[in-house]
C-alpha cells in the first residue's frame, strides 16, 4: 500500500501515532525547556538585565522567535499540544487490543500456543481426571485462582493474576493528560495578582501579575501583621491577622504565615512579604509631671491625649530626616534617620498651647516652650503593609489527581505482574497421557521462572500423593530427562 | 585451566609487594586519623563533633577508594573486601556525622547545599552496600566511592553553619520532598554505576573506554579554559571575603574575580595531555595502527601525572593568597572555597582517568567479580523502575509545596524545569526499553545520560542558573 494512496487526515494521523513522533517531540519540549532556563526569560528577569547581558540586536532576534519568554510562546504550547495529540492517539490506537486481551483472556490452549510457551513441562500421569484434581489442589495451595475450562475432549485449568495490569500504561498516560489539562484550565481560567493591606485596612481590588487591578467578591481586613527574628536577625518569621468581610459581616479568620495560606471561595491569599510603608505609626514617649509621676504613652499623629484634666499633648508633626536653619526645623531627606517630632501641649486652665521639639538623636528630652510636662523620648513605631501574594487555580486539583492517578499507575505497571498458568491433559507425541502445564508472566521474567517451578514442584508433590504418576522403565525416565522434561 | 595458570603467575612475584600495597592503605589511614585526633585535642574541640565525623567519613571513603585502585594495581579480590569494610566504617561515621547534625539544628539535614550533599553522600554509601550485599556487584563500590569522595571534599569547602530556617523552608513538605530527592539521585547514581559495570562486562572495547574518559578529562578542561583562562596565562578566580564567609562581589549578581598569574599555562599543559590520548586513539582508528594505542595508554598516565601536579598546584596557590583583579584596583584575597566546583572539577578528572587505568589493568578480574551481562542489564532496568516514581513524587511534592508557599504549582524555574527534564530523559529510558525493546549496550548508554543529566539538575542549575528554588 503506497503511502500517497492513504488520504492527507489518515497520513496525518499515521505521523503523529507513531512512537518516534512521539520520542521526537519530548526532546523538542526537552530542548526547548533547556533553552528557557539558559536564556533569560522576561517574565522572571529584570528589563536592565537584558540590557546587560544580551546586545540589542540579539535581543531583537531572541524576542521576535520568542526565546525571551518559551514557556507562554505560542509554539511551545503547540509543541505541548502535539505532545498531548500523541498520547492520545497512541492510546486509541493501541487501546482496542488491549482491551480484547483484557476484557477475553486466552484461557484454552492449542498445540501452537504451547509449543510457542517458553515455560513449560510435561508430567506423566496416569488419568487424565485426577490429573487435572490434583494441579487444582496444587494450584490453591500455592494461591493461585483456579478456572476450570470444561470441554469434553481436552479439559484444561486456567489461572490468572493481576490481568489488570495490561492497563497500566494506559493509566499512567491518561493521568498525563489530566495533569495536562488541570495546567491548561489554570492557564486559561486562572490568575494571580498582589494586596499590600496596612494593619487596620480593609481591601477587595488586587494588582493582577498581568497588570491592571481586579475586584474580589469580599473584602480582606488586616487586623494586624509582624516579622519575628532570630537572634542574628535573619527572619524567623511573617505573620498577618486577616478576616474575609462579606456582605459586611466576618465572615472567616485566619492568622497566616508563610507555608500557611488563607483560603477563601477558591482564592488563596499567601503571606508573601512585610515592608515599612515609610510612614509614622506612632512614637513612645514618658510624660513626667511636675508632680513627678510619669507615664509612658504612644502618640499618633494629629490625635490628642489627655495627660490630666486640663492638659493635652498631641504629635503634630514629624520629620524623618531634619535639619535646623534660622532656628527653623526643615525636612531633609524622606529617610527616617534622623528623625524629629513636634509635640503641642494644650493647657486649658492656663490656655496655652506650647510647641516642643524632640530630637532624639541629640537628646531625650524634648525640647522647647515651658510646660508642666516633661517629655522623653522612648521609641517609634514604623507603619509596615502585609505583602500579601493572592491566586486562583482552579485547575490544580485535576493536576493533584492527575499525580496520584499516576502513582496508582505507575505501582501497577512496575509491581503488579500479569501471570498465567495453564494446565491440560493431552496425549504427548509419543502417544503417552501427559499433564502439560505452562506458564508466562509479561514482566520480570526471572523472577516468574521461579515461581513457575515452585508451582511445578508443588503439583508434582499433589500428583504422587494422588498415586497418578504411572511407574516409567528406567531407560523411558533417562529419556525424559535427557530431553530436557524436567 | 589457562585462567588459572595465569592468576598463579600473576600471584607469585605481587604476592609480598601486593600486601604491601595493603599495609601501606592501613598505615595511611591510620596515620590520617591520628593526626585528625591530636589536631582536635590540640584545638580543644571535642571529639566527636560533626565536622571531625565526616573527616573520618572521608578518610575511610577514600580508602576504600584506594583499595580498589589497590585492586587495580595487584589483582587481589581481598582488596575488594577491605574496601567494603572501609565503606560500611565510613557509613557508620557518616550516620554520626548525620546524627550530630540533626541534634544540634533540631531537623533532619535538608537546608543548605552543604546538608544536601551530606545526605545524599550517606545515601549513595547505603546503597553501595546494599548493592554489594544483595545483588552481588561487588566492585560497584569503585565508582561511587570516588564519588562520595568528591562530594565529601566539596562540602569541605562550602559554607557549614547550622543556620536557622528561612520562612519559605518551615514545612513538613520540606522532609518529604528532599528524602524524595536524595533517594532518587542516589538511585539514580547506583544505576550509573552498573550501567558502568554493565559496559565492562558485555566487552566494551577498553580502547572506547580511553577515548570517552579521555574526553571526560578533556571537557573538564576546555570548561575551565573557556570560562577562566585570561590574557598572558593567568587563570581567574573568584574572591573571597572571610569574615563574610562568601564570594565577593562587585555589583548585583557579579563576582569579582581575580587573576592567578601563569596558572593559566598550566590548565593549557594539563589539558593538551588530557587530549593526547583521545587524539592517538583516533588517529589509531583512522590508520588502524593497534601500536598506537599502547602509547595512548602511556601518555594516560602522564596526563594523570600532570592533573596531580595541576591540583597541587591549584590548591597551594589558591588556598591562602591575595592577587590583583582586572575589575578593581589593589590586591584580593582568595580561597580554594571560592572555587568548590573548579576543585571538583580537577579531582573527578583524576578519578576518572584512575578509574580508566584500573580497567587497563585488571579488565578480566574485573569481569570476573562481575556478575553476568544481562543480571546487570535487568538489574539496572530494576535500579530505575525504582528511580522514575521517586523522581516523579520528588518532583510532585516539590509542586505541591510550592503551591503551598509561592502560590503557583508550577513557574517553569530553573531547577524545576531541569528536574521535569530529568524526569523525561528516564521516562525515554523506560519508554526504549518497553516499548522498543532497546537491551544492553543503548540501555547503558540511556542509563549513564540520564545520570548526566541529574548531576546538571542537582549541582549545575544550582550554580550557574540561579532562581525561586536557591536554597539548594
Amino acid at each position: 500500500m503506497a503511502s500517497s494512496l492513504l488520504s492527507i487526515p489518515k497520513r496525518i494521523h499515521k505521523t503523529l501515532s507513531n512512537l518516534r513522533t512521539g520520542v521526537v517531540l519530548l526532546i523538542l519540549v526537552g530542548a526547548a525547556s533547556a533553552l528557557g532556563t539558559f536564556i533569560l526569560q522576561r517574565p522572571a528577569t529584570d528589563p536592565d538585565k537584558f540590557a546587560r547581558a544580551y546586545s540589542p540586536a540579539t535581543l531583537l532576534w531572541l524576542d521576535r522567535f520568542g526565546f525571551t519568554d518559551i514557556f507562554h510562546a505560542w509554539w511551545f504550547m503547540t509543541l505541548l499540544g502535539l505532545v498531548s495529540l500523541s498520547i492520545i492517539l497512541v492510546s486509541i490506537d493501541r487501546f482496542p487490543n488491549a482491551w480484547r486481551f483484557y476484557a477475553r483472556p486466552y484461557r484454552k490452549t492449542d498445540s501452537h500456543f504451547r509449543s510457542a510457551i517458553q515455560n513449560k513441562i510435561e508430567l506423566p500421569i496416569t488419568n487424565a481426571e485426577a490429573g487435572l484434581n490434583a494441579a487444582e489442589r496444587a494450584l490453591k495451595k500455592s494461591g493461585w485462582p483456579v478456572e476450570r475450562i470444561a470441554d469434553r475432549s481436552e479439559p484444561s485449568l486456567f489461572s490468572e493474576r493481576h490481568r489488570f495490569s495490561v492497563m497500566a500504561v494506559y493509566i499512567v498516560h491518561a493521568s498525563l493528560l489530566l495533569i495536562f489539562a488541570g495546567a491548561i484550565i489554570d492557564g486559561v481560567f486562572g490568575f494571580s495578582g498582589f494586596m499590600a493591606l496596612q494593619k487596620g485596612q480593609t481591601s477587595n481590588s488586587i494588582q493582577m501579575r498581568t497588570g491592571g487591578t481586579k475586584q474580589l467578591p469580599f473584602s480582606l481586613k488586616c487586623y494586624g501583621a509582624g516579622q519575628e527574628n532570630y537572634a542574628d536577625g535573619s527572619p524567623k518569621r511573617w505573620w498577618s491577622k486577616l478576616t474575609v468581610v462579606q456582605d459586611g459581616h466576618e465572615v472567616e479568620s485566619k492568622e497566616i504565615v508563610v507555608n500557611d495560606p488563607l483560603v477563601h471561595q477558591g482564592l488563596r491569599f499567601y503571606q508573601a512579604s512585610f515592608g515599612m510603608t515609610g510612614n509614622l505609626d506612632g512614637v513612645k514617649v514618658v510624660a513626667t509631671a511636675e508632680s513627678g509621676a510619669s507615664r509612658e504613652i504612644t502618640l499618633a499623629m494629629n490625635e490628642p491625649l489627655d495627660l490630666d484634666a486640663n492638659t493635652s499633648v498631641t504629635l503634630a508633626e514629624y520629620i524623618p530626616d531634619f535639619f535646623v536653619r534660622d532656628d527653623q526645623v526643615f525636612k531633609r531627606s524622606d529617610d527616617p534617620v534622623n528623625p524629629a517630632f513636634r509635640l503641642q501641649v494644650k493647657n486649658e486652665a492656663t490656655g496655652e498651647d506650647a510647641k516642643l521639639w524632640l530630637f532624639p538623636a541629640y537628646n531625650q528630652s524634648a525640647e522647647g516652650e515651658k510646660t508642666n510636662y516633661n517629655f522623653e523620648y522612648r521609641d517609634m513605631q514604623m507603619g509596615y503593609y502585609t505583602g500579601l501574594e493572592v491566586s486562583h487555580e482552579p485547575g490544580q486539583w485535576l493536576v493533584w489527581s492527575g499525580v496520584l492517578l499516576m502513582g496508582a499507575g505507575l505501582f501497577v505497571a512496575f509491581y503488579l505482574v500479569h501471570m498465567r498458568v495453564w494446565v491440560t491433559a493431552i496425549p504427548d507425541p509419543r502417544g503417552k497421557l501427559v499433564l502439560w502445564v505452562g506458564g508466562q508472566s509479561n514482566k520480570n521474567r526471572d523472577r516468574f521462572e521461579q515461581k513457575f517451578n515452585e508451582l511445578v514442584d508443588n503439583i508434582r508433590t499433589e500428583l504422587e500423593s494422588a498415586s497418578v504418576i504411572p511407574h516409567l522403565a528406567k531407560r523411558e525416565q533417562a529419556e525424559l530427562t535427557l530431553a530436557g522434561v524436567k | 585451566m589457562a585462567t588459572r595458570a595465569r592468576i598463579v603467575r600473576m600471584e607469585e612475584p605481587a604476592e609480598t609487594g601486593g600486601n604491601a600495597l595493603l599495609v601501606l592503605v592501613g598505615l595511611s589511614v591510620t596515620f590520617l586519623l591520628i593526626v585528625a585526633l591530636l589536631g582536635a585535642a590540640k584545638a580543644g574541640a571535642s571529639l566527636f563533633s560533626e565536622s571531625n565525623l565526616l573527616y573520618v567519613a572521608l578518610i575511610f571513603y577514600a580508602a576504600a577508594g584506594a583499595l580498589y585502585m589497590g585492586f587495580g594495581v595487584t589483582g587481589m579480590t581481598r582488596y575488594v573486601k577491605f574496601a567494603s569494610t572501609a565503606t560500611a566504617i565510613g557509613l557508620v561515621a557518616n550516620t554520626l556525622a548525620v546524627a550530630h547534625r540533626w541534634y544540634l539544628s533540631g531537623r533532619p539535614p535538608f537546608a543548605s547545599i552543604y546538608e544536601m550533599l551530606l545526605s545524599f553522600v550517606w545515601t549513595v554509601a547505603l546503597l553501595t552496600l546494599i548493592a554489594e550485599k544483595k545483588f552481588g556487584v561487588k566492585i560497584i563500590g569503585s565508582i561511587t566511592m570516588p564519588l562520595a569522595v568528591v562530594c565529601v571534599i566539596l562540602m569541605q569547602l562550602l559554607p557549614s553553619e547550622v543556620r536557622p530556617l528561612v520562612p519559605a523552608l518551615q514545612s513538613t513538605w520540606l522532609h518529604v520532598h528532599v528524602t524524595l530527592a536524595m533517594l532518587a539521585y542516589a538511585a539514580c547514581a547506583v544505576s550509573f554505576a552498573l550501567a558502568m559495570m554493565f559496559l565492562i562486562k558485555d566487552n566494551f572495547k577498553t580502547e572506547t573506554f580511553l577515548a570517552l574518559t579521555s574526553a571526560t578529562v578533556s571537557a573538564i578542561y576546555i570548561a575551565i579554559l573557556a570560562t577562566r583562562f585570561e590574557k598572558w596565562g593567568g587563570l581567574s578566580v573568584t574572591a573571597w571575603d572571610a569574615r563574610d564567609k562568601s564570594d565577593m562581589f562587585i555589583g548585583r549578581g557579579m563576582r569579582l574575580f581575580v587573576t592567578v598569574p601563569d596558572l593559566g599555562w598550566l590548565f593549557v599543559i594539563s589539558a593538551l595531555a588530557a587530549i593526547a590520548p583521545l587524539a592517538l586513539y583516533l588517529v589509531s582508528r583512522a590508520q588502524k595502527d593497534g601500536s598506537l594505542y599502547g602509547i595512548a595508554n602511556k601518555a594516560v598516565f602522564v596526563s594523570i601525572l600532570l592533573q596531580i601536579v595541576v591540583l597541587a598546584a591549584f590548591a597551594l596557590r589558591v588556598r591562602d593568597a591575595s592577587y590583583p583583579s582586572p575589575d578593581q584596583d589593589g590586591l584580593f584575597p582568595t580561597s580554594l572555597a571560592a572555587s568548590p566546583f573548579l576543585l571538583g572539577g580537577l579531582v573527578t578528572g583524576i578519578f576518572a582517568s584512575l578509574l580508566y587505568l584500573m580497567l587497563l589493568w585488571r579488565r578480566t578480574d574485573l569481569q570476573g567479580l562481575l556478575p553476568s551481562a544481562d543480571t546487570l542489564d535487568r538489574v539496572t532496568y530494576k535500579t530505575i523502575c525504582i528511580a522514575f516514581p521517586l523522581l516523579t513524587f520528588m518532583i510532585a511534592t516539590g509542586a505541591y509545596w510550592a503551591n503551598r508557599t509561592w502560590g503557583s504549582y508550577w513557574s517553569w524555574d530553573p531547577k524545576e524545569t531541569w528536574a521535569a527534564i530529568t524526569w523525561l530523559v528516564y521516562a525515554g529510558y523506560l519508554h526504549m526499553r518497553i516499548t522498543r525493546g532497546w537491551r544492553g549496550r543503548r540501555a547503558a548508554y540511556f542509563a549513564i545520560l540520564g545520570f548526566g543529566v541529574v548531576i546538571f539538575t542537582f549541582l549545575g542549575v544550582t550554580y550557574l542558573l540561579p532562581g525561586l528554588h536557591a536554597y539548594a
